[in-house]
């Protein structure tokens, strides 16, 4: 029952569109709480401009897409351009899911900034965000 | 008098006892100084104990008795088989899956597979179709055509209908939600086609409570769900009384991570929330449960696993109708079951492995008695939509399994196995427990509307993964004979981005040459349908019939049903 | 081109008195976080709160908090009001870590730029709710919104946490569930204002809520003075009961308003504010002080606890309270 200041990392977790597949999500919002994280989570059938009003509402530090069906394409290029033009593009954008090995340049090029194909191991998921948090906040802290 | 002397010991406690000693003899000894591959042996999904050997002594601590347990093929409790006869006569119907792209494209690969062995089709739509919109809404954007075929009007199906029905005994459409528009267009289409209702069985899946649990793909509150549900089940026991209006997936439940206890008492209370609400209307059980017995049951690699919960689905679904229900007619007490291997064993790396394991799979689902229909996924489905090659091998591996290794020749060869009788029963027994728990609850409706299967399922989800990373569970190419140079590419069945652009102009041009005011009118009969209670199935067929199109139907019935929002517990918190 | 959030105190300060969100919601993560710019931006932005209605809404789980906060901010927007709403989840008292999963029932308002939703993890808070929580709504307040709603899980003390913090407390309550956990808890009863039985359409709603008309007249009996209290119905997965319970806390607005309750009450929680932020103070001081060689003289019976409370005291009054 500490009352001690802490910065938990908060991450945004929310499914585009009209794949319903909830396993994946699943399984990364209880390893990132169990790894200290807060989840907020915005449910399903998500339009890309619901995603970005929420990211900035709830100010989190990243915002993670899982997308089984083949349509992420069109639609995380789109949440990037939204994250920036709202001037939320200091926001980790990451994706997981079935997401073929070709389509990552466009993707990356776009503005996801890590891809984690399906299968990724949640340890390696909640290492990659606590170092990304760690060099951000030694970051804000120079 | 004569009293029998001394104590009685039968036939079970005597070999108890030898097993004791065979115990401290031979098998401890055996042991020294060797460890056991794990430190403890249990099933893959329920996570129960196995035991070195399984004797009779188990089978009488289980209480097992074949006239009660098994009984005969053909006959209550239908454990050993529902067909008395087993597969000696006919094998089980071998189906795959298809369904992308335009009515066409469907039309074009239908006729490559019916000309290659199989004779039942399943028709998968686009989530634009399974999520009742049209190809055009905005929200569906990228969506069209790629998990399945695009279904906007009844012109679709009519060019997808393009097929010979001669060959064609069965066609399945994985439709839940959008019900009854789906059923409308389909029967629309094949009166166009002129092709006899009574000569093939169409079998619409229209199970929508599972949505609610583990799919997503819902449209109305579970309520409406359930009612517009009904009014197809009803509207099919009526008039068309050889086709099927209902199948419960329960293999939905294993992505999910359902253990079998739990798919078989999950989906076994699902379908009674159906059973009750068509009883409501005046039917009576030993004349709807042969409509509502459909269920499509996956196994997994744990071949026993796999075998039992087969065995013990048949014999849950006859003493629930028989207990519950109170049904006497065998078509009443008799499960349908359509098999299949599970795709969530199969891995991305190293492909290829994954047909061995769909043929150990087959060659279960053979074993716990494959029932009406078999479906084989495809290698490579871990990814993708389907290559024809896989299909063709997909295809091959079933003939395989019913010609090739004799597992179907007998019926039931697995029975008296101590093993597989004394894991069939605690499965039995397990799943009335559960069952008894759901209906204290209210039944599956309240359960769903209380989170109480999502929560459940939640916590195995991420468990199971744990297990995999922290490598209990070992997966060849996985986390076991990992090939680290592997460069497996994910082999997208790539589609054309055109084909969602021609989708959309289609449907547009559509709406421009049809009768307007004949479809406003249609689509005012379904409002006043869906509010009064009369069967909406009757209203969807004359819209479907001017051409109102799929999502104009749908949102009909969300301007009076409203539409049900996502829900946290899909998490499983 | 928005400017970004990152910016200094009096930046976010400004643009969030103005209205933006981007800036609100970082106000909210300082002081979520005990940044130290946080008390530096209450200090710019206090001075325009106490106008917003702090509408708490609790419950048992399973009650259907966040469908029918969905359906109220439904409502509330149909009448022109701007509305923020506070989610408060609990967190992992192991890891800390939590799932804040109540916005996926306001999915609809997530573009509606007149509703703010702001998930918060209780943070190892004792009592349910988070420590931030009456910042956040502080900021939400000063941002301009009309209407603040709280929303808790109610187990245990959450519900006397959030009826300090609320000028308005809506209680839910749902039939099906057993009376130990629709039991008058201590206070509950008393403290709440508007009364909700959701879920009006299933078995057993008659007998909740007869049993909360009992309650209620017990209520009304032991506090003769206060004005009877609404025990409304809904069923929020179908949009029934919204128009009602809307009404019931605009009522309570202008009860508490004409009674002069209203800043009283507005009062009441910015002391009760002042007092946890003391009590956190002197107590992360206190357990410095608290250090293993006084507590070993506790254990090995050298030391009693009053005496060596008295000792933290001591100290605590000697040195600098600062900071």
């Amino acid at each position: 029952m500490t009352t001690q200041p802490r910065r938990p990392l908060r991450v945004l977790l929310a499914k585009l569109g009209m794949d319903t597949h909830t396993v994946g999500v699943t399984i990364i919002g209880h390893a990132l709480r169990e790894a200290g994280m807060e989840v907020i989570f915005t449910g399903l059938k998500q339009t890309p401009e619901m995603v970005c009003a929420a990211a900035i509402q709830e100010d989190v530090d990243v915002v993670g897409i899982s997308t089984l069906s083949a349509g992420h394409t069109r639609s995380l290029p789109k949440l990037a351009r939204l994250l920036k033009e709202a001037g939320a593009d200091d926001k980790l954008l990451v994706a997981g899911g079935v997401i073929p090995q070709e389509d990552k340049p466009l993707l990356e090029a776009a503005g996801v900034d890590r891809i984690f194909t399906m299968g990724s191991d949640t340890r390696d998921i909640v290492a990659y965000l606590n170092d990304w948090w760690a060099a951000r906040q030694a970051e804000e802290a120079a | 008098m004569n009293r029998p002397t001394g104590p009685i010991v039968s036939e079970g406690e005597q070999i108890a006892r030898e097993t004791e000693r065979w115990e401290r003899e031979t098998r401890q000894p055996s042991l020294a100084g060797k460890t056991e591959r794990r430190e403890e042996f249990v099933t893959q999904a329920l996570k129960w104990p196995i035991k070195p050997l399984y004797t009779p002594a188990d089978l009488e601590e289980a209480g097992f008795d074949y006239s009660a347990d098994l009984g005969f093929p053909g006959e209550y409790p239908f454990t050993r088989s529902t067909r008395p006869n087993g597969h000696r006569t006919d094998f089980w119907t071998m189906t795959q899956v298809t369904g992308f792209g335009k009515g066409e494209d469907w039309a074009k690969r239908a006729r490559y597979m019916l000309n290659h062995g199989l004779s039942g089709l399943i028709l998968e739509y686009d989530l634009a179709t399974t999520n009742g919109y049209d190809s055009d809404d905005p929200i569906v954007e990228g969506e069209v055509g790629r998990a399945g075929m695009a279904l906007d009007s009844l012109e679709d199906l009519e060019k997808a209908f393009d097929l010979p029905f001669d060959k064609l005994k069965y066609l399945m459409s994985v439709c839940n939600a959008p019900q009854p528009v789906n059923l409308a267009m389909i029967i629309a289409a094949l009166e166009k086609k002129g092709v006899d209702p009574k000569d093939f069985v169409l079998h619409i899946v229209n199970g929508i409570l599972i949505e609610y649990i583990c799919v997503g793909r819902y449209i109305y509150p579970p309520e409406h769900g359930l009612r517009i549900a009904t009014d197809a089940i009803e509207y099919i026991i009526r008039n068309h009384p050889n086709w099927a209006p209902l199948s419960i997936i329960s293999a939905q439940l294993q992505p999910a991570k359902a253990n079998p206890v739990q798919e078989i008492a999950f989906s076994l209370s699902i379908c009674c929330a159906y059973i009750d609400a068509i009883l409501e209307r005046g039917f009576d059980i030993d004349t709807v449960a042969p409509y509502l017995n459909h269920f499509v049951v996956n196994v997994d690699m744990d071949f026993f696993e796999g075998i039992c919960k087969l065995r013990a689905f048949r014999k849950c679904w006859a003493r629930l109708m028989k207990e519950r229900y109170g049904a006497t007619r065998p078509e009443a007490l008799k499960i349908r079951l359509m098999t299949s291997p599970t795709t969530i064993a199969l891995t991305l790396q190293q492909p290829l492995n994954n047909i061995g394991r769909l043929a150990i799979m087959a060659t279960a689902c053979a074993l716990g008695g494959a029932g009406e229909n078999m479906t084989t996924p495809l290698h490579d489905e871990a990814h993708s939509l389907p290559a024809e090659e896989a299909i063709r091998v997909g295809a091959a591996l079933q003939h395989i399994v019913a010609h090739e290794t004799g597992v179907a020749e007998t019926i039931d060869p697995l029975a008296g196995s101590y093993y597989v009788e004394t894991l069939t029963k605690q499965m039995e027994d397990a799943a009335f427990a559960e069952l008894d728990k759901i209906f204290a609850m209210g039944g599956a409706v309240k359960a769903i509307e209380a989170g109480y299967f999502q929560r459940a399922l939640g916590r195995e989800q991420y468990e199971r993964n744990k297990d995999i990373e922290e490598g209990r569970r070992k997966w060849v190419g996985v986390n076991h004979l990992v090939l680290t140079e592997e460069k497996r590419e994910i082999e997208i069945f790539r589609l054309n981005d055109e084909m969602e652009e021609q989708q959309v102009a289609k449907v547009r041009e559509l709406r421009a040459r049809r009768d307007q005011p004949a479809v406003d009118a249609a689509l005012e009969a379904v409002r006043a349908a869906a509010r009064s209670g009369d069967n909406l199935v009757a209203v969807c067929l004359e819209a479907v019939k001017v051409y109102a199109t799929h999502g104009e139907i749908c949102n009909a019935m969300r301007d009076v049903f409203g539409v049900h929002s996502a829900n946290s517990q899909l998490m499983g918190i | 081109m928005p400017a970004r959030p990152g910016g200094s105190v009096a930046d976010i300060a400004q643009r969030l008195l103005a209205g933006d969100i981007a800036a609100g919601a970082r106000a909210i993560r300082w002081l979520d976080d005990r940044d130290p710019r946080g008390a530096a931006l209450l200090a710019a932005i206090f001075g325009h709160s106490g106008r917003a209605q702090v509408v708490g809404i609790t419950g048992p789980p399973g009650a259907g908090k966040s469908t029918l906060t969905d359906m109220l901010v439904t409502e509330w927007r149909a009448r022109g009001r701007r509305v923020g709403v506070l989610a408060v989840d609990p967190s992992s008292p192991f890891t800390g870590g939590a799932i804040l999963g109540d916005r996926v029932r306001m999915g609809r308002h997530a573009t509606d730029p007149g509703v703010f939703i702001r998930s918060l993890g209780t943070r190892g808070q004792a009592g349910g709710l988070s420590r931030s929580t009456y910042d956040a709504a502080l900021v939400l307040d000063a941002m301009g919104y009309n209407i603040v709603v709280v929303e808790t899980v109610g187990v245990g003390q959450d519900e006397i946490d959030v009826v300090n913090l609320a000028h308005t407390t809506v209680i839910v309550a749902v039939p099906g569930l057993g009376d130990e956990i629709q039991a008058v808890k201590a206070g509950i009863m008393e403290a709440g204002d508007i009364f909700v039985v959701n879920k009006a359409d299933r078995d057993g709603y008659v007998a909740t809520q007869r049993q909360m008309e009992l309650m209620l007249h017990l209520r009304a009996q032991s506090l003769p003075d206060q004005p009877p209290v609404p025990l409304l119905r809904a069923v929020a997965a179908r949009g029934e009961g919204a128009a009602e319970i809307v009404d019931a806390v605009e009522g309570h607005r202008i009860a508490l308003e004409a009674a002069g309750d209203f800043t009283r009450r507005t009062s009441a929680r910015a002391r009760e504010q002042v007092l946890a932020l003391v009590r956190d103070a002197l107590m992360e001081r206190a357990i410095r002080i608290a250090d293993d060689h006084l507590m070993a003289d506790v254990t090995t019976r050298r030391l009693d606890p009053y005496e060596a409370a008295r000792h933290i005291l001591h100290r605590l009054s000697q040195g600098s309270l600062a900071a």
